[in-house]
């Protein structure tokens, strides 16, 4: 016990935190599925990671293009060659590092504003919590993707633009969730306790709501980044993308524009939208189960 | 300015009538298709079905929109290639070698002081409601372009120069002109009945689209059109030239090629416009079917990366924001010298295209002119460098090209996100500039009108279909189509304005034999050459599909090896012959058979998934 009384309070937060990350992981594990989502995940980082090592970026070069135009799968080429007879396995595995980057950062976009939004309308009420909240419903009943496309299309075409499209327009289910839990933590008795203390707004938010919802932010990050993929590749697919940059929708929208949905190309489609889907359902099943473990009432409920 | 092509319009970046269509619109148009392009194809009831058992139709697909019934308002190729079919023109081209040949005007001669010219108006043309064309109807529409300013949205240029017109007889139309003009034979005005069109009161909203059919006097009758689906064409059975051989002709609107081009391999559409061209993959795989037929053939469009000369109006005002570096010739000449046609022409069409010289195409063989070999900017990379080198952009340590203010060369390249020739070659424009240290960004955009309107960019691909009298593309690079302050709009391309072509131009204008014309234009195209705006890479092929089993036999333009689509004349659809087991309403079964069983599997296989679920909470619960 010696021991104990020697440790500050940051040392046993810290311990504390280290107690419950391996408590998450003992019942993240039990989860089959959520396993294997992270295992996917994990392939996916390390391909998208290595992929300066392994295919290299002269894989995007067009002018020293290595074979023909639209070459079925051969030995040389595993997955075929694109319409400038580039080798279509390295431009998948190139295509995953955009296809992760855009979707992890409009994620964490989304996610950031909406528990801004969220944390802030929660604490403070009033006017303009009302004023926040019927903004963030008319984001909701928006259909998301058009105004995704509208915001992609008046901006110049870029991955930055589309970062933000996606993100600008995904955060109100975040923004709703959190505000909810933020009013559930703060008519808890220890947050009057804190500010009868002396708790500023700020001290509230950060010290005693923010840590109190992470767990589901956290679990709403990992569901969004799935959505946030898939938006991607449509806004790439529809050509709302940087045109020179290779993304998996980016790919897609390329063999529809050279026409290699009517000839049967079928090389040049299918591996990008395996690879969309794969990754689409992986972070779904990492938050799933993420969320069960997190979320104290689903977990009673199985 | 004078007599003026509508015909190509322009793939390119269009003036007032690539209209200001909100940009909502065609995304919304880019969902529906990415949802629903595979499927509603097929489901979609063909406008032909309608019709009566025996009709012999030709359905044509398109991938342009109509901008406008009215003659004196469509420039589009679609809508103006539909007038051509619908009014006859005083004089139409041969579809032999495209020299004039009688149409409304059986005969033409310009007087000796080549300021008068009478024309012989043919008395056995009749109007679809059964009155007679006269030279009164043609003297009223050439009348009506001078004074109503409206009436001369598309085709003012044409009377520009016209003093007079007048009709002495039923039979004689006499034009008198301020200026000898060589492009008299050239008129590509369609000439409308006065009886119909003098109750029009504002040419400016009137679209010709309200009631049908509309009275004309081609060989085909345009009785039913619905905005963004389709337009309808009937035979003109006492169309003076012969009736047409099909009894209806349907141009169909698909906004996705590639959903065209499965129209057509189901039979659901006979024919498939080249317009855009059909992909290398598309036609390499069409070419393998039985029925179908693909028609590739040297095209009318000439496909050009443009340099801002520094855009300024009439008035002298600049405006805009070109890269100043541009200015210098030795700099534009450095970024063609390192573009490599012949890889353009064998990885991006593929062959389907041929190796860039000037500026008309080859298929013009009257006025196609190429550089001499001292004059001509071949691909040279490394003789590039040296010219960027002399004009005093150096590499710096970063391997980048530097002006003397330091800062480094970085162009913005407008492309049309809708071409995908334009985003390829693009990806090998920035490959080959950056091995000469420069920068270049793609900024491809749904509508390309207002950077380029307000001069906001640097280089941009460009193209424009030429028609047999050249005149009208010749014309876009004057100082007089320049527009007259920087809030208007000129009829330039590219703000092009260099006095040594205008005095050329003037000069060809004025010429009326067609030898000396030709010289004269050939030395305008090595002027545009050395000036270095406007570097033609590629001539694209037209590239169009029909199916053989509803066409029998289509007449091509020029008739050796030419299209089809967007021909100067009705030829093709006037002279289609339909084939005996021309029946063009399968395909429409079986989409719908196929979309019936698709629904049936994708319900069944909601069922098997529902009854599972149930039974898994079932087993929860226990």
């Amino acid at each position: 016990m010696t021991a104990e009384t020697a440790t500050g309070p940051r040392t046993l937060a810290w311990q504390r935190r280290r107690r419950s990350m391996a408590r998450f992981w003992r019942q993240y594990r039990t989860h089959r599925a959520g396993l294997v989502g992270l295992a996917a995940l994990a392939l996916f980082a390390l391909v998208a990671l290595t992929a300066p090592l392994t295919v290299g970026s002269g894989v995007t070069g067009v002018t020293d293009a290595p074979g023909s135009p639209l070459q079925a799968p051969s030995g040389e080429f595993p997955l075929g060659t694109d319409r400038f007879g580039r080798n279509l396995l390295g431009l998948v595995v190139w295509g995953s590092r955009v296809s992760l980057l855009v979707g992890l950062l409009a994620a964490v976009l989304s996610v950031v504003i909406g528990t801004v939004v969220g944390i802030t309308a929660g604490h403070f009420r009033g006017a303009y919590a009302t004023v926040l909240m019927r903004i963030t419903d008319w984001f909701l009943v928006m259909p998301a993707l058009v105004l995704a496309i509208a915001l992609a299309t008046v901006m110049p075409h870029s991955l930055g633009t589309v970062i933000l499209a996606i993100g600008v327009t995904s955060w109100p289910t975040t923004a709703r969730l959190v505000r909810a839990q933020t009013l559930a933590v703060e008519s808890r008795p220890y947050i009057e306790r804190a500010k009868a203390l002396g708790g500023g707004h700020w001290h509230i938010m950060s010290r005693h709501v923010l840590p109190n919802v992470m767990p589901l932010v956290l679990a709403q990050t990992t569901l969004m980044i799935s959505s946030s993929v898939l938006t991607e590749a449509t806004l790439a697919f529809l050509g709302l993308d940087d045109p020179t940059v290779i993304s998996w929708g980016g790919l897609l929208q390329d063999a529809r524009e050279a026409g290699a949905v009517s000839s049967g190309d079928w090389w040049y489609l299918v591996p990008p939208g395996i690879a969309i889907a794969v990754v689409a359902l992986a972070f779904t099943l990492c938050g799933r189960a993420v969320e069960s473990v997190l979320n104290p009432r689903l977990g009673v409920a199985r | 300015m004078s007599p003026q092509e509508q015909h190509g319009a322009r793939r390119s970046h269009p003036r007032s009538h690539r209209s200001r269509t909100p940009r909502l619109v065609a995304l919304a148009g880019a969902l529906a298709l990415t949802s629903s392009a595979a499927l509603a194809t097929p489901l979609n009831p063909a406008p032909q079905q309608a019709q009566a058992a025996g009709d012999r139709v030709l359905t044509v697909a398109v991938a342009q929109s109509v901008d406008s019934l009215s003659p004196f308002l469509a420039v589009r190729l679609l809508s103006t290639s539909i007038l051509r079919l619908t009014y006859e023109y005083l004089t139409d081209y041969d579809p032999g070698d495209a020299h004039p040949v009688p149409g409304l005007a059986t005969s033409w001669k310009p007087s000796a002081d080549k300021l008068t010219w009478t024309y012989t108006i043919r008395s056995d043309a009749k109007w679809s409601d059964g009155q007679k064309v006269t030279a009164q109807d043609a003297a009223w529409t050439f009348n009506k372009m001078m004074t109503d300013q409206a009436a001369a949205t598309a085709n003012g240029s044409f009377v520009g120069n016209f003093r007079e017109v007048t009709a002495p007889s039923p039979t004689q139309l006499v034009v008198r002109l301020k200026k000898p003009q060589a492009t008299m034979t050239a008129l590509d005005v369609p000439i409308v009945p006065e009886h119909v069109w003098k109750k029009v009161t504002d040419f400016s909203k009137f679209n010709n689209d309200k009631s049908f059919p509309v009275v004309g006097d081609g060989p085909f009758v345009l009785t039913d059109y619905k905005a963004d689906s389709y337009v309808r064409l009937k035979a003109n059975k006492s169309f003076w030239r012969g009736a047409p051989k099909f009894d209806e002709l349907v141009f169909k609107y698909y906004k996705d090629q590639d959903a065209a081009v499965a129209a057509l391999r189901k039979g659901e559409v006979s024919f498939v416009a080249g317009q855009p061209a059909l992909t290398p993959a598309q036609a390499a795989s069409l070419k393998g079917q039985s029925d179908i037929r693909v028609n590739d053939a040297p095209g009318r469009r000439f496909y050009a990366l443009a340099t801002n000369p520094g855009a300024k109006a009439k008035n002298g005002q600049k405006f805009g924001d070109g890269d100043p570096s541009l200015l210098d010739q030795r700099v534009r000449h450095a970024l063609f010298m390192a573009v490599d046609r012949k890889t353009i022409i064998d990885k991006v069409f593929q062959g389907h295209a041929v190796e860039g010289q000037g500026y008309i195409p080859p298929r013009f063989s009257t006025y196609f002119w190429k550089p001499d070999p001292g004059q001509e900017l071949a691909y040279d990379p490394a003789k590039a460098a040296q010219l960027l080198d002399q004009a005093g952009y150096r590499k710096n340590a970063d391997g980048k090209r530097v002006g003397k203010d330091g800062k480094p060369l970085n162009y913005r390249v407008l492309c049309h996100a809708t071409d995908p020739n334009d985003k390829a070659v693009g990806q090998y424009l920035k490959e080959w500039w950056a091995k000469l240290g420069i920068g270049m960004s793609l900024d491809c955009l749904d509508n390309v009108t207002d950077p380029w309107l307000a001069g906001k960019y640097d280089l941009a691909f460009d193209g424009w279909s030429v028609n047999p009298d050249p005149d009208y593309v010749l014309s876009i690079h004057t100082c007089a189509a320049l527009p007259a302050t920087p809030k208007d709009t000129g009829a330039t391309d590219n703000f092009v304005c260099d006095k040594t072509y205008d005095e050329l131009y003037a000069r060809q204008l004025a010429e009326y034999d067609p030898g000396k014309r030709a010289g004269i234009v050939k030395q305008m195209e090595s002027r545009l050459y050395d000036l270095g705006y406007m570097n033609v890479m590629a001539y694209p092929n037209a590239v169009e599909a029909y199916r053989t089993d509803q066409i029998k036999s289509i007449e091509t333009m020029p008739r050796a090896a030419g299209n089809i689509y967007g021909q100067d004349g009705y030829w093709s659809w006037w002279s289609a012959v339909p084939a005996d087991s021309g029946d063009s309403s399968g395909g429409g079964s079986t989409g719908v058979i196929i979309g019936v069983v698709a629904g049936v599997v994708v319900l069944a296989g909601a069922g098997a998934f529902l009854a599972r679920r149930r039974r898994a909470t079932a087993d929860d619960r226990e």
